[in-house]
């Protein structure tokens, strides 16, 4: 029997069929990623043509079908010629998110489009239809269903007496049918874009990416059942059914909820993320990290030393007083750097050992020692400049603890005077110095070195032989003072103790024998408590510091520094120790003697 | 009142968010009632976008993709004017009215023949449906103009104030999708109520968008002229 192709059930059938590529349409057309072999380009698909409706001169008839006019789809256009069969059967559209192995090729990104056509009627249909490229093939990719779409008309059962009623009914009948298939296709267009599929789908499509996952669609006209755990996942949706005469269009929906886990991992960033407000690193800020790093963590095997440095102060002063001798520039300048990045770690050249960090008095008292809160507390020793010999000199001009400066090119000058201030530094030893300004302990301190310096111009036989000349004043270390550092009276008493030295060492003092001196260091070393190991060791590596009197001022206050602290804080000192030190203050002898013989 | 109601559901939205969360609704709303051919036309909602813009502190570039919303247009000018007039009216109406729930009321109505009764000379509007969008519009300090939607408001970059702005719009993202689903639902749901297509182009029925506030005292007047104009359901014939 022919049918009218403008009877009622003629309209109907193709509205129905019209209906299923409409909706696969919309369906793929947001689902179905761009080729760019197709010379798609991103602004092109991302947004629609035209927005007036009057260029329809250039749309297809089919474009005109529920007044929807759609962007174009290769997908669903050569998917839909396959469906204009049979509109009887079932349409389902699944939606695969395909994540890719780590084997995938990157230079290709075309998904693969597969179609498979599963009818029960396989002998008519038996076709598979895929696209050209393989780059999400099976191997080791995992593919996941992330949306089923299932678009079918329920047909009643005695629908063909009921179409061939009469005309007005059927008119009306397929209009109402028109009409509802728009209001239904409308609100599927908007669903598929409110869908979580639909972002992964600007993702994929979004221009200059690389992703590791990405869409492919699979149109089948049954409907295999899903894992039980992939439906258990997912979510229904059911469109309201537009019924006819003869049946019913449904439109029903099964989809994932959420899946945002699988495509955040595994792609790439789109853009840099950038955070202003970064903290900020250690060497882009390194100086904020000096007041934090407390003293205990430099040494961590002994007593903690509360002592600050004498390079924090030069770091804190801009420029060191005029008085100050040409070395010292060099030396807080090299110190300057050193503690600008990363004071608080031992110093490892043969210049800074490790070792004087153990010399200072214990920390209880070392902010207090701190003349002015603007010396960085940096925990690294003080000047590590290890001389050796230093710890005599150390010991004979410990009055105090105060740290000597033995300018050594200026002892074939005359004697310096007082108010040279040709210490860079003044490491406290004590620690109860808060308060001490650097020029007044460097005068001090100086006074006390170039006395000390005197004194030490001494033969090699002198120090041998403990003379048993005790010498007092100023360079006289009390056991006091060197067991207990963190005993001693505030900054006043420390500029009175540097003070009394002045005195007596002033003028008025008579130039000692050097005799008396060397005995009165082999009295000190007979006394004082023994090294530890490791100051030992920093003893060898200054040993071969160069003779050079820039250094060896700036070695000097260090050694004194070193020795004394060492006796102040270390108990134990074997004899092989002392004879090393011994050795050290032999040369230092010679070293003196030497200088002065060229002055 | 005839018609069909759908009451939406209430949002929260700050002043900056107020155009595109309105534009959103409405012309979703528009889509399933312009049932003449169509171009339909994608919108990213730059909603979202704007607190990016304005997070100077913790700006990310991220992709537009991955949190722009958006929306389906008619692809209809006159009614994309339109719209960006009636929420201009609106957005100045919230700012003269702070702190009150504000409505905008999205009416189809259909145009019946003149019917000459003692109270109207008006041609007779006949609604069939009402769409009841309910703003509610969080206090904040007018620091920009309402009508420019990529807002310069400069916004505290405190890390508090950005995670709890981040939740918030999270909320209304929600929110708004709860929303545009109820949309859906209720266009589905509903389709016989609605009148034969008058005009195959734009908008196919006539519609008129009123807006009103709780305490606004031309609300119950809005209401009671619509009353008028459609006339109580027994007095018609």
């Amino acid at each position: 029997m022919a049918v009218n192709p403008h009877s009622e059930p003629a309209k109907m059938e193709q509205i129905i069929t019209e209906f299923f590529a409409k909706s696969l349409h919309i369906i793929l057309e947001s689902r179905c990623p761009y080729v760019s072999s197709r010379n798609y380009s991103g602004d092109q698909i991302m947004h629609s043509p035209s927005s007036s409706a009057s260029s329809s001169s250039s749309m297809r008839p089919r474009d005109k079908w529920f007044n929807l006019t759609l962007r174009d789809c290769p997908a669903a256009l050569e998917n839909i010629d396959f469906w204009r069969q049979s509109n009887l059967e079932p349409m389902v559209v699944d939606v695969v998110l395909v994540q890719r192995s780590h084997n995938w090729d990157y230079g290709s990104t075309s998904p693969r489009l597969a179609l498979e056509r599963n009818l029960s009627s396989k002998e008519r249909f038996p076709f598979v239809w895929k696209s050209d490229s393989d780059e999400f093939g099976c191997d080791g990719n995992s593919e996941k269903i992330i949306e089923r779409w299932v678009v079918q008309y329920e047909s009643k059962k005695g629908c063909k007496e009921v179409c061939s009623g009469s005309k007005r009914s059927s008119s009306n009948s397929s209009h109402a049918l028109y009409k509802k298939s728009i209001l239904l296709l409308r609100s599927l267009y908007v669903t598929v874009r409110l869908l979580p599929a639909y972002k992964i789908f600007r993702e994929i499509n979004s221009s200059g990416q690389i992703r590791t996952f990405s869409l492919i669609h699979r149109v089948s006209s049954s409907v295999e059942p899903l894992l039980r755990r992939d439906e258990a996942e997912m979510q229904q949706f059911m469109f309201a059914p537009v019924d006819t005469s003869c049946g019913k269009l449904c439109i029903s929906l099964s989809y994932l909820p959420s899946i945002s886990d699988a495509t955040s991992e595994s792609s790439t960033p789109m853009s840099p993320q950038f955070i202003p407000d970064y903290v900020g690193s250690p060497l882009a800020d390194p100086l904020k990290r000096l007041p934090s790093v407390p003293m205990p963590q430099y040494s961590p095997s002994s007593s903690p030393f509360g002592r600050r440095h004498s390079w924090s102060y030069d770091t804190s002063i801009a420029s060191p007083p005029s008085a100050l001798p040409s070395p010292s520039p060099t030396y807080s300048e090299s110190r300057t750097s050193y503690s600008k990045f990363g004071s608080h770690r031992p110093p490892t050249s043969s210049r800074y050992p490790l070792e004087t960090a153990q010399v200072h008095t214990k920390d209880t008292g070392y902010d207090e020692y701190l003349p002015s809160p603007n010396f960085s507390p940096s925990p690294s020793p003080s000047p590590p400049m290890y001389l050796p010999g230093s710890n005599m000199l150390k010991v004979l001009l410990r009055s105090d603890s105060a740290p000597v400066y033995i300018p050594t090119s200026r002892l074939g000058d005359a004697p310096v005077s007082s108010s040279k201030t040709g210490l860079p530094f003044s490491p406290p030893l004590r620690a109860t110095r808060p308060s001490l300004s650097l020029v007044e302990r460097s005068s001090s301190i100086l006074q006390s070195a170039t006395t000390a310096g005197k004194l030490l111009s001494l033969r090699e036989e002198d120090i041998a032989r403990p003379s048993g000349v005790k010498i007092s004043g100023p360079f006289v270390v009390d056991d006091d003072d060197m067991m207990d550092p963190g005993s001693r009276p505030g900054s006043s008493d420390r500029s009175g103790n540097l003070g009394t030295p002045h005195e007596r060492i002033g003028p008025s003092t008579p130039r000692k024998s050097q005799d008396a001196a060397v005995g009165a260091l082999v009295q000190m070393l007979k006394k004082a408590p023994p090294l530890r190991q490791d100051l030992s060791r920093s003893q060898n590596v200054c040993k071969p510091s160069r003779p050079e009197s820039s250094c060896n001022q700036i070695q000097d206050p260090a050694v004194v520094e070193v020795g004394s602290s060492s006796m102040a804080s270390s108990r134990v000192k074997t004899t092989s120790d002392a004879l090393e030190e011994l050795k050290a203050y032999m040369d230092v002898k010679q070293l003196l003697l030497r200088q002065s013989g060229k002055s | 009142m005839n018609g069909e109601v759908c009451q939406l559901k209430e949002l929260d939205v700050e002043y900056f968010e107020i155009r595109e969360v309105l534009r959103c609704i409405l012309h979703t709303i528009f889509f399933h009632r312009a049932l003449g051919l169509v171009r339909p036309k994608d919108i990213d909602l730059e909603l979202f976008e704007i607190t990016y813009h304005t997070h100077h502190c913790r700006l990310a570039l991220r992709k537009i993709a991955e949190n722009s919303y958006m929306y389906v247009q008619c692809g209809d000018a006159e009614l994309e004017k339109k719209v960006d007039e009636k929420i201009d009216q609106f957005i100045d109406k919230v700012e003269k009215h702070p702190n009150k729930k504000n409505q905008i009321c999205l009416s189809f109505f259909e145009v019946k023949n003149k019917q000459q009764t003692w109270f109207t000379n008006k041609v007779e509007h006949l609604y069939w449906e009402h769409w009841y969008i309910n703003l509610n519009v969080a206090q904040h300090p007018k620091a920009h103009s309402g009508k420019s939607h990529h807002s310069k408001l400069v916004v505290d970059p405190g890390e508090s104030a950005s995670e709890e702005r981040n939740a918030r719009r999270a909320t209304l993202e929600s929110s708004l999708h709860e929303v545009l689903f109820q949309i859906i639902k209720f266009v589905n749901e509903k389709k016989d109520h609605i009148p034969p297509i008058p005009s195959m182009e734009g908008v196919s029925f006539p519609y008129e968008i009123i807006i009103s506030s709780s305490s606004d005292s031309a609300f119950g007047m809005d209401m009671f002229k619509r009353m008028l104009q459609t006339g109580h359901p027994t007095m018609l014939s």
